[in-house]
């Protein structure tokens, strides 16, 4: 809060420390817009985590609707505008379907060279768009009735209405990367895998944050068009792209400040330094790659991390109030047979010639614990990542709650009420503990509102606030994810998929790496939950599962061996010999 | 023609990605540097025919230097993939700037060597340029080596292995910082080559490698990142429509080519002889 109203002393006084000539007060304004930009930009790589080379199109198309509205329609100042930041918004939408079919740098190379078709169409249609030459001729550029401030040829004017404009965006980029979807596109950018099995389509987050960054990209183009009552080719150019990452980095990613430093210390190079040196881009380049190999947080984000400030946690009311553990697990409605709860059917997976999981029928009960065991190798882990769909089976079938769901993808999967932990520890380690619960109780709330503040959502806080303590984690809950100890961050794991209230639960090796005490804890707790949630757990220490559960399924080179109580398996000759090898 | 320059450069770009993970935004400047540093052996000696053994020797030695004085800085951290971008990108910013403060802005005119000048015979209405035909037999000629490197050597299985693994390779106590660099450099002298047989047939600039590099990108795309095959069928593919279209309506070969891209990514967004998983992350 003190950060904006400090924002705004800056913006509306920055004319007044200096005689600006008309020329120096468009820069700044110029610097604005690009800051604008770079922020919309940092939308997208610093709080989704997609490196995009393809904004020029969407600021540049932007800059040619509200440019050819003006110019050739004579339509009105806002409505240009706002018609820009839409047609910033579609683009990115259409580039988004198309990239996100693909992830990391691909990605980034796709955006690169589809965005450059958008460049050639605007190079060929040179009737309307003016081609090389630019789109120029705007008319006299001023605000509709009531206000009809003219904005052309008076600097001071126009630097207050963009200012104002861009505060405004500004203001609305924090709202959003605060609420439900922010939370939720920066766990995508932490753990974009643990965000799948926690519910959340990362694809479609990804594209939403694609349409935000598209929308004020697209705002900054048309703010653009107005800085320079001009279009030229150049704002479409891929450069462009390159521009925007370089500001964006500069400044430093995820911060809000960032973009604007970054945008201004950009624009200085481009006109002051190229003043002195002509070779101005060898400077740049040079400064950037410093800035990448050695202070990847950017200039904010290094002063910042310097200044020891460290990033802001959400604030929840602490209570003294135990957690009812009836509250944990067992509050979702509940549907199907409880004789199957979860059946597979003839269950197979191939890699080339190698199966696997080969026919595997298995059967578990509402309420069950099962463990499944066998030696390494025998599938298990596949076989759960075949459940949770991780992976397509190659051939059978699985029905959970009597639906078939053979072939959904993992956050479908999660949706229905299947959680899991992983074998190798799978957390949102940029993340806060705290957040690392509540964005998975999130899930069961919203996904994509973009309205309101995700940590104002009570029933969320209170739910993850209650997994954490019954975890023994409520004292840690500020602590980044990857700070914890590997014990703990095995409970952490057990406490983001109990978040996500399911009915069925499949642990994967919980006591992997845990101490004999931890151990002993953990299986305590995992019996605890039995009962009010069905339980799968893939577990090599013998004494846990003869001591938790009610039923061990047996695999061996992909198939189920034997099934029966721990004493039946205990006893079976089978099971014996190839696994117990006694 | 055209298809056979851009195979050469996809495929050092294609090869150091399926490696390293890398894409490479400085191999359109091995491309340029290639071209300058074959112009200024000319200028020198006089000579094509040592400028083409030259360039790529040059030019793959600052290429290990790139990645054994960057590079080697971002393994490992986090956003590797990332931060190898940006490097790149940043370098493709800088030298180009570098060339034009060392050479001056206007483009180098390189004469083509005599021998290879005028037509060679009629083909139907267009008459085949022995340059051309040279270019042809040189791809041709080194295509097979390079399949054999990268196929039948030691270095190329341990690349292979590296593309499919790289912490197994490294398990297994094979030197992969050596392989890594070998294989950067590889794909520089492999730019730096095509971008000498280029010259005469452009005025060489600090400009050529940006042009080249997003070409290229559309190969790859097209062909499937990583692959060999890929690189060579999609660099026949786009450079062929390139020129088509070029010879039917001038204003449309670069439209086209981003269509076809497309049309691929549509249909089979791996690439035609991308692998499933390849490029995924």
């Amino acid at each position: 809060m003190r950060g904006l109203v400090l924002a705004a002393l800056v913006l509306a006084t920055a004319p007044l420390y200096a005689d600006y000539t008309p020329f120096y007060l468009g820069l700044l304004t110029e610097v604005l817009v690009f800051g604008l930009f770079a922020l919309a930009y940092d939308v997208l790589l610093g709080h989704a985590g997609v490196l995009s080379l393809g904004h020029s199109a969407f600021v540049g198309v932007a800059a040619y609707v509200t440019g050819i509205l003006l110019a050739r329609y004579q339509a009105p100042l806002e409505p240009s505008v706002l018609a820009g930041a839409l047609g910033g918004l579609l683009t990115s939408l259409i580039l988004g379907v198309f990239v996100l079919r693909k992830r990391g740098v691909y990605l980034a190379m796709l955006t690169l060279a589809l965005s450059q078709v958008f460049y050639y169409v605007v190079l060929m249609w040179t009737p309307v768009t003016g081609g090389t030459d630019g789109l120029g001729n705007l008319p006299v550029l001023h605000l509709s009735a009531p206000l009809g401030w003219r904005l052309s040829k008076r600097p001071i004017t126009r630097y207050y209405v963009i200012a104002t404009v861009i505060f405004l965006a500004m203001l609305a980029i924090r709202h959003i990367l605060r609420s439900p979807l922010g939370r939720a596109m920066r766990a995508v950018k932490a753990n974009e895998t643990r965000a799948a099995a926690c519910g959340y389509d990362t694809r479609r987050i990804k594209l939403a944050a694609f349409a935000i960054s598209g929308f004020f990209s697209g705002l900054a183009g048309a703010l653009l068009t107005v800085v320079l009552e001009f279009v030229p080719i150049e704002n479409i150019h891929w450069q462009m792209s390159g521009t925007v990452l370089i500001m964006a980095l500069f400044g430093g990613t995820g911060t809000l400040l960032g973009p604007f430093v970054g945008a201004g210390l950009f624009i200085w190079m481009r006109d002051f330094v190229s003043k002195h040196l002509e070779y101005w881009e060898v400077f740049v380049g040079g400064v950037f790659v410093l800035i990448v190999l050695f202070f990847p947080d950017g200039i904010v984000g290094t002063l910042s991390r310097l200044s020891g400030r460290r990033r802001a946690v959400p604030l929840v009311e602490q209570s003294d109030r135990l957690p009812d553990p009836e509250r944990l697990v067992g509050a979702a409605a509940r549907g199907g047979s409880d004789e199957r709860l979860l059946e597979s059917q003839a269950l197979t997976k191939s890699f080339g010639g190698l199966t696997a999981v080969s026919h595997v029928d298995f059967r578990v009960r509402r309420g069950e614990l099962r463990s499944v065991i066998g030696p390494n190798g025998a599938g298990k882990t596949t076989f759960f990542n075949l459940l949770t769909g991780v992976l397509p089976p190659s051939g059978g079938r699985i029905l959970f709650k009597g639906r078939d769901i053979t072939g959904l993808p993992a956050h479908a999967v999660s949706r229905l009420g299947i959680a899991r932990s992983y074998q190798v520890t799978n957390i949102f380690g940029d993340l806060t503990v705290f957040e690392n619960v509540r964005i998975a109780a999130q899930s069961r709330v919203t996904h994509y509102r973009f309205w309101g503040s995700a940590d104002r959502l009570a029933a969320v806080n209170e739910r993850a606030e209650d997994i954490l303590r019954h975890l023994g984690l409520g004292d840690k809950r500020v602590v980044r994810g990857a700070e914890l100890s590997h014990g703990e961050q095995r409970y952490l794991e057990i406490g983001i998929a109990l978040a996500t209230d399911p009915d069925f639960l499949l642990l994967d090796e919980p006591t992997a790496g845990m101490s004999p005490d931890e151990t002993q804890r953990t299986a305590a707790f995992v019996r605890g939950l039995a009962g009010r949630v069905t339980i799968v757990v893939v577990e090599h220490d013998m004494e846990v599962v003869m001591g938790i559960s009610d039923r061990i399924t047996v695999l061996n080179y992909g198939e189920v061996l034997a099934e029966g109580t721990p004493a039946e398996i205990r006893e079976n000759a089978d099971v014996r010999r190839v696994y117990l090898r006694d | 023609m055209n298809g056979c320059i851009l195979i050469l450069v996809a495929l050092g770009l294609s090869i150091v990605f399926g490696l390293m993970g890398i894409i490479n935004f400085a191999h359109g400047i091995f491309y340029m540097l290639g071209a300058y540093a074959g112009w200024l052996t000319v200028q020198l000696t006089g000579s094509f025919w040592l400028a083409l053994a030259v360039a790529p020797a040059v030019v793959g030695l600052l290429g290990a230097l790139v990645e054994r004085g960057i590079l080697k800085r971002i393994y490992g951290t986090r956003n590797a993939a990332f931060a190898g971008v940006l490097v790149t990108y940043g370098l493709a910013i800088m030298i180009p700037d570098l060339v034009r403060m060392t050479f001056g802005r206007p483009g180098k005119p390189f004469a083509m060597p005599k021998i290879l000048t005028g037509s060679l015979f009629q083909l139907g209405a267009t008459e085949v340029h022995g340059y051309r035909v040279f270019i042809l037999l040189v791809t041709a000629l080194l295509l097979p080596l390079l399949w054999l490197l990268l196929n039948k050597t030691n270095l190329g299985l341990v690349i292979r292995a590296g593309t499919s693994d790289n912490l197994m390779v490294q398990l297994l106590g094979i030197n992969v910082a050596r392989t890594w660099t070998v294989t950067y450099a590889l794909g520089a002298a492999l730019a730096a080559f095509a971008g000498v047989i280029t010259a005469p047939l452009v005025a060489v600039a600090p400009e050529m490698g940006g042009l080249v590099l997003i070409e290229c990108f559309i190969v790859t795309v097209v062909g499937g990142m990583g692959s060999f095959l890929g690189a060579v069928a999609g660099g026949l593919l786009i450079g062929e429509t390139l020129a088509l279209t070029g010879m039917l309506y001038d204003v449309f070969a670069d439209v086209v080519i981003y269509l076809a891209m497309a049309l691929v990514l549509l249909v089979r967004p791996r690439g035609l002889f991308g692998q499933e998983g390849m490029a995924e992350e």
